[in-house]
């Protein structure tokens, strides 16, 4: 077996210059999707976030498609943005009065923008490792244009969130009785779908799907199995999604490894942690 | 006057459910709407919230508008959400758009805290009470909301007997006292009887609507044939 030499630290504070992109981008879009996951994980939106974060993929191998085929140049990054978005808009949709739960549509949008993905990448294979990176996050740098998008998407949904937060939580938890008070329930509710539709979007062109969806479940998810209450979920799941966005480029650096797929696996330890922080703790309390 | 339903028909998907229905609901009265299950309580208060559209007629509110408060069934409210007591309370202070000011809600809140006895878990997490405790916070949420008009549906099924009485003369207390309008959705016949101003008794399935003083709303027919004496019915509003 041929011995491969591992890249050292001397080599990576070398390149800064080169990963200082890709990797504000993913702390950033690490940030805000843990924050937002939150709200995914205890509104039982995880799968509205897969099928959202799928969507914005299928725009991607759509703009390929678009510019290949149609001699159209569409940015891939629009492509992503307006398809996450128009499935977000599609997801919140009130199925109700219909006699459809969420789950029927979201069945919907996940079973079509997966056919979509096939379809599209069957007529451009030619780009078909651009997909693969688009799709599992593959791609070692970022666009300067890609990079801005994440930098202002994510601070305004987070100035945004963090301020009208009492707000939100209110209005998810017990709408009803939110409406009746008066607050602007199905603005509140638009927003947070609008912000978890563009960040979804914008960071999937960047960093790829698989560790978006990650990104906007895992940390949250950890943050809640600690047992903290709500504002230090949302503090702890920001801080992890950072770490997370970091810590898996790093070891995609070190280990070669491909960088969506490591920092979706450091997402998952730490949740695998604090599961077992959980369990161990409750049964600890059912013991005492 | 707080609120008036004029010819008000509630239903599903524009079916009715019941007949049309002329109500007025007043201050420092407590209106206890009843019916057995099914009989549309929960849709005629939803619709008289605003929450469902009428299938016919309207419902007019008084001027200034009249500041309105909902606690709906316990069961509703999430379970995983990793909240305590206090901050289920802390609701009850915003309005509108007020959740973009800073807090300014303590007095309120703690002064209903108290008169709920919500102050032993005040500080616990919401989903680790009993179904008692979360609906005497989400009565303490009512109380901090200081509203003119407050609808509770079912607000004491988790109760056990005293503290379902105590709730009961609590909520009248509050209806007289800070001459409020208190709309309550209740199985519990005895209590009507005792401590409420008005009843409003529903029944789909024989399209009846009574509302008035509890003597002459449980000497309607209907509702004798249900129920027979008060409390001694299959359907086991006590």
């Amino acid at each position: 077996m041929p011995h491969v030499e591992m890249p050292t630290w001397e080599a990576f504070v070398g390149a800064w210059e080169l990963f200082a992109d890709p990797i504000l981008c993913a702390v950033v879009a690490g940030a805000v999707l843990g924050f937002l996951g939150v709200f995914v994980v205890l509104r039982r939106m995880v799968f509205v976030s897969a099928v959202v974060t799928q969507s914005a993929g299928v725009g991607v191998a759509l703009a390929f498609y678009a510019d290949i085929h149609l001699g159209m140049h569409v940015d891939p990054l629009l492509g992503a943005a307006a398809m996450a978005l128009a499935a977000t808009m599609v997801l919140a949709v009130d199925a109700t009065p219909l006699g459809l739960p969420r789950e029927a549509l979201l069945g919907l949008v996940f079973a079509l923008s997966g056919g979509m993905a096939v379809l599209l990448g069957d007529r451009i294979s030619q780009e078909a490792h651009d997909i693969e990176s688009i799709l599992f996050g593959s791609a070692v740098l970022v666009r300067p244009l890609d990079l801005t998008m994440v930098l202002l998407s994510g601070i305004v949904i987070l100035v945004v969130h963090i301020w009208w937060m009492r707000g939100l939580v209110f209005a998810s938890f017990d709408p009803d009785a939110a409406r009746v008070q008066g607050l602007p329930v199905r603005l509140l509710n638009r927003i947070l779908f609008l912000a978890i539709g563009v960040m979804v979007g914008v960071s999937a062109r960047a960093l790829g799907s698989l560790p978006v969806f990650a990104f906007s479940v895992l940390p949250a998810t950890t943050a809640l199995l600690l047992g903290l209450r709500l504002p230090w979920a949302f503090a702890l799941a920001t801080a992890l999604g950072v770490i997370s966005g970091a810590a898996g480029y790093l070891l995609a650096f070190f280990y070669q490894f491909p960088v969506g797929a490591s920092q979706t696996v450091v997402a998952s330890i730490l949740a695998v942690l604090g599961l077992v922080v959980a369990v161990v703790r409750t049964r600890r309390s059912r013991s005492g | 006057m707080m609120i008036r339903c004029e010819r008000l028909v509630v239903g599903h998907a524009g079916k009715p459910l019941l007949p049309s229905c002329d109500l007025e609901i007043r201050r420092g009265t407590l209106l206890m709407v009843v019916g057995r299950n099914g009989s549309g309580k929960s849709t005629f208060v939803r619709t008289v919230l605003g929450l469902m559209p009428p299938v016919s007629g309207r419902v007019v509110r008084a001027s200034p508008e009249p500041r309105l408060s909902y606690v709906g069934q316990v069961a509703s409210l999430d379970r995983v959400l990793p909240l305590r007591a206090r901050d289920i309370v802390r609701w009850g202070r915003l309005g509108g758009w007020s959740f973009l000011r800073s807090r300014a809600e303590g007095t309120a809140c703690q002064r209903a805290i108290e008169d709920a006895g919500v102050t032993p878990f005040a500080d616990r997490p919401f989903r680790a009470l009993s179904e008692g405790q979360k609906q005497r916070v989400v009565l303490a949420r009512m109380l901090a909301s200081e509203p003119d008009v407050a609808f509770l549906d079912e607000p004491t099924a988790a109760m056990d007997a005293i503290a379902e009485q105590q709730t009961i003369a609590h909520l009248s207390r509050l209806a007289h006292e800070r001459q409020m309008a208190v709309v309550v959705i209740s199985h519990v016949l005895g209590l009507a009887e005792r401590f409420a101003d008005e009843v409003l008794f529903l029944d789909r399935d024989d399209g009846v609507v009574v509302s008035g003083p509890p003597a002459t709303v449980f000497a309607h027919p209907t509702f004798r044939r249900q129920f027979g004496g008060q409390g001694q019915g299959d359907d086991a509003p006590r």
